[in-house]
C-alpha cells in the first residue's frame, strides 16, 4: 500500500512537472516506473500488481485516458510476457520496450498536430470546445506554417476551461473568441469547421469528451459543418456505449466526487459521447482515419 | 556503350509522356481515358525497373518516386499516374520483404499493436541486393498490367446482378465503364436509361449514341431536369474520376447535384470505379480546374470541371474486386498502398 501511494505521488509529480503531458502517458510512465520497482516472483504475481496499481491511478484521476492508458498497459504486458515465459527476462524486456514505447507516444502529439494542420485553409472559422492540447497543437501547427484563421472557444462550463484555451491561443497571436455553451447553434452558420480534441475514442469509432461536445456534433451536422476529432492512438478504448447512458459512471464524473457523493443522480457529469455518426474524421498518429477504421486498429491490437 | 544508349532511350520516353500528360490536361492533345494512363505510366515504369540503374530495392523506390514526382507535377489532376506509381512501391515493397523472407507482409500499417511489440527500430532502409529482385519486381507488374487490363470486363461482368428488367437508370456524361456495365446488362435484360447530358460539353449526348447501338431505350435530359426526373429513376449508376481515401468522390461537374438528387428520393446511387482510381489523398484543391467560357466579350464564365461527392451519398462502390460500402474504402487503400507512399 505505501508503494501504491507513492505510485499516486509519483503520477501527481508527472502532471505537476510537465502540465503539457497526455494523462495517459503520465500513467504509463507512473506504471513503469512501479514495474521498475516490482519485487513479485512471477508474471502472475505481476501482472495482479499491476491491475491493482492500475485501480489506484483510477481512483485518483477518473478520466477515460488514465483508463486506456491503463489497459494498454497491461495488454502490452501480457504480449511481451507470451514471448518470454521466463520472469527475469521477461522484466528486462519490458523495461526496455517500455522505454521504447513512451519515447513513441510522446512524439504522438506533433504527429497528429503535422497531420491536421493541412486541412484548415486560409481564411478558416475554427469552432473548438473546452482546452484540449492536441487542438492547441494542431493551430499552432498551422499557425507556423503562416495561415491566417480565427478561432472561437465555447466557455465550457462548470470549468471554465475554455477560457484557458483562449489564454493559450492569444500567447500564440491567434485571433480568438470565447462564446458561451449555449451560443454554439448562434455562431455554427459562422464557422468552417469544428474540431475537438477526445478523452477517449470508443470502438465505434466516437469520442467521449468534455460535456457539450455531442451537442456540437449534432450542431455542425444539420449545418453541414466537418466535424474532425483529433486525438492520439493510445486513447483508444475497449468501450461500445450506444447512448449516453451506456457510458460507465465512473468516467462521467471525477474521482472525489465518486467517493462522496451519495446519489449520483445530482450531478453534472463531465463528459458526453459522440456517436461516429456525426465525425468527419478523426485525426490520429496512425494516420487520418473515418470512424469505420477505428474499431479495425483495437481488433488489431486486443485480438 | 549500350548501357547509355538505353538510359538516353529511357529517359526519351519519360519526357515525351510527361509532355502528352501536360498536353492532355490543356485539352489540345486527344482525350484519353483513366484506363489507357494507368496502363502505359505502369508500362513505363517496368521499363524504369528494367533498364534504369539501381543496385538495391532503395535505389530503385527512389528512382520510381523522383520519375513519379514530375509525372504528377505534369498533370495533377490526372491522379491514375500517382496511384500506378504507390501501387508499383508497394510492389517492390513486398518482392523485398520476400526475398528477405520476413513475415512483414501482414504488419505493414502504423498500428497499436506494432506501437507494443516492436523492440527497436526495425526499420530496414531496403538496402540489402537481391539478384532474383528485378525478376520478380518485373513480374509483378506484368500481373498488375494484366490485372488493369481486365477491370472493365470484371466490372461489367456483375452488371446483371444490379440491373432488373424494366428499371430506369440514370447516369449522367459519358464514363467508359457504365457504358460497359449498361451494355453488358442488356444483353440479357430490357431496361431504360436517362442520361443527364452533362453541359457545357455535352458528353452526355455521345454516350446516348453509343448506348442506342446497343438497343437499349435512351433519353437525354438536361442538367436541369435531373431533380424532375429522378421520381421516375430507380437506380443511378455513375462513374467517376478519382474515389478519395474517405469514400468520397472527384467525378465529373453535375454529379453532385444527381447524388443529392438520389438522396432525396432515396434512390440508390451505384459508382463503377475500377481499383486504380483509388486514390490516397483527403484533400484534393478542386477550385484549380477551370475551363473559362467566353460569352459576350464581357462575360466570364467559370465552369468548374470537377465536383467532390461526400460519401454519405454513395450507396455502393463497384469495382473489379466486387461490391464495397464507401466506408470500407479505408480498408482497400490500406492493402493497395502503403502508407508512407501516400506522399510521393
Amino acid at each position: 500500500n505505501v508503494d501504491k501511494n507513492k505510485l499516486v505521488e509519483y503520477f501527481r509529480a508527472q502532471i505537476r512537472e510537465d502540465p503539457d503531458v497526455a494523462s495517459a502517458v503520465a500513467a504509463i510512465r507512473s506504471l513503469l516506473e512501479f514495474l521498475k520497482r516490482d519485487q513479485s516472483e512471477t508474471i502472475l504475481g505481476l501482472r495482479e500488481n499491476q491491475t491493482k496499481a492500475i485501480q489506484r491511478l483510477e481512483e485518483t484521476d477518473s478520466s477515460v485516458a488514465v483508463s486506456s492508458g491503463g489497459e494498454l498497459f497491461l495488454r502490452f504486458i501480457s504480449l511481451t510476457s507470451l514471448e518470454h515465459p521466463d520472469l527475469s527476462q521477461c522484466k528486462n524486456v519490458m523495461i526496455e520496450r517500455g522505454e521504447l514505447f513512451l519515447k513513441k507516444i510522446s512524439l504522438s502529439r506533433g504527429k497528429v498536430g503535422k497531420l491536421c494542420h493541412t486541412f484548415i485553409k486560409d481564411g478558416a472559422k475554427i469552432l473548438t470546445h473546452s482546452s484540449s492540447r492536441v487542438v492547441l497543437k494542431v493551430l499552432e501547427n498551422a499557425a507556423a506554417d503562416n495561415k491566417r484563421f480565427t478561432v472561437y472557444v465555447t466557455e465550457s462550463q462548470p470549468d471554465s476551461a475554455g477560457k484557458l484555451m483562449a489564454q493559450k491561443l492569444h500567447n500564440l497571436n491567434i485571433p480568438v473568441t470565447v462564446v458561451l455553451d449555449a451560443a454554439v447553434g448562434y455562431i455554427m452558420e459562422k464557422v468552417d469547421l469544428v474540431i475537438v480534441g477526445a478523452e477517449g475514442v470508443v470502438e465505434s469509432g466516437g469520442v467521449i469528451n468534455k460535456i457539450g461536445t455531442y451537442q456540437m456534433a449534432v450542431c455542425s451536422k444539420a449545418h453541414n459543418k466537418p466535424f474532425y476529432v483529433v486525438a492520439e492512438s493510445f486513447k483508444f478504448v475497449r468501450l461500445y456505449p450506444l447512448n449516453q447512458q451506456d457510458v460507465p459512471d465512473r468516467f462521467k464524473y471525477k474521482a472525489d466526487i465518486l467517493k462522496t457523493v451519495k446519489d449520483l443522480n445530482q450531478e453534472h457529469p463531465m463528459i458526453d459521447y459522440t456517436p461516429p455518426s456525426l465525425i468527419t474524421l478523426l485525426f490520429t498518429d496512425l494516420g487520418v482515419l473515418t470512424p469505420s477504421a477505428v474499431s479495425d486498429e483495437l481488433i488489431k491490437l486486443y485480438l | 556503350m549500350p548501357g547509355a544508349d538505353k538510359e538516353t532511350d529511357l529517359s526519351e520516353r519519360i519526357e515525351s509522356f510527361l509532355s502528352e500528360l501536360k498536353r492532355c490536361g490543356s485539352g489540345a492533345g486527344s482525350l484519353r481515358g483513366s484506363a489507357e494512363t494507368a496502363r502505359e505510366t505502369t508500362a513505363l515504369l517496368r521499363r524504369i525497373t528494367a533498364q534504369a540503374r539501381w543496385g538495391n530495392a532503395g535505389e530503385l523506390m527512389e528512382i520510381i518516386r523522383k520519375e513519379g514526382r514530375r509525372m504528377t507535377a505534369a498533370q495533377p489532376s490526372e491522379t491514375t499516374v500517382g496511384n500506378m506509381i504507390r501501387r508499383v512501391l508497394k510492389i517492390i515493397r513486398e518482392e523485398y520483404a520476400r526475398s528477405r523472407g520476413s513475415s512483414e507482409e501482414t504488419d505493414q500499417q502504423e498500428s497499436l499493436h506494432k506501437l507494443l511489440t516492436s523492440g527497436g527500430s526495425s526499420e530496414d532502409n531496403f538496402r540489402q541486393h537481391f539478384t532474383h529482385l528485378k525478376a520478380n519486381v518485373i513480374e509483378a507488374i506484368n500481373e498488375l498490367l494484366t490485372e488493369l487490363e481486365g477491370t472493365t470486363d470484371n466490372i461489367s461482368m456483375q452488371a446483371l446482378e444490379h440491373i432488373h428488367s424494366n428499371e430506369v437508370i440514370m447516369t449522367i456524361g459519358r464514363s467508359r465503364t457504365v457504358e460497359a456495365f449498361l451494355k453488358d446488362a442488356a444483353r440479357k435484360r430490357k431496361f431504360h436509361v436517362i442520361v443527364a447530358e452533362c453541359a457545357p460539353f455535352c458528353q452526355g449526348h455521345e454516350m446516348a449514341t453509343s448506348l442506342c447501338k446497343e438497343d437499349i431505350e435512351t433519353t437525354v435530359i438536361p442538367d436541369a431536369a435531373i431533380f424532375a426526373v429522378m421520381s421516375r429513376v430507380n437506380k443511378v449508376i455513375i462513374g467517376t474520376q478519382t474515389v478519395l481515401a474517405n469514400g468520397g468522390l472527384r467525378a465529373v461537374n453535375g454529379t453532385h447535384t444527381l447524388a443529392l438528387a438520389a438522396k432525396h428520393h432515396s434512390t440508390p446511387l451505384i459508382v463503377c470505379a475500377p481499383m486504380f482510381k483509388l486514390s490516397p489523398q483527403l484533400v484534393i484543391l478542386l477550385y484549380k480546374n477551370y475551363f473559362f467560357v467566353l460569352i459576350l466579350s464581357k462575360v466570364n464564365a467559370h465552369c468548374p470541371v470537377f465536383d467532390y461527392v461526400p460519401p454519405e451519398l454513395i450507396t455502393l462502390f463497384i469495382s473489379n474486386i466486387g461490391g464495397n460500402a464507401p466506408s470500407y474504402i479505408y480498408r482497400l487503400m490500406s492493402e493497395l498502398y502503403h502508407p508512407e507512399d501516400h506522399e510521393l
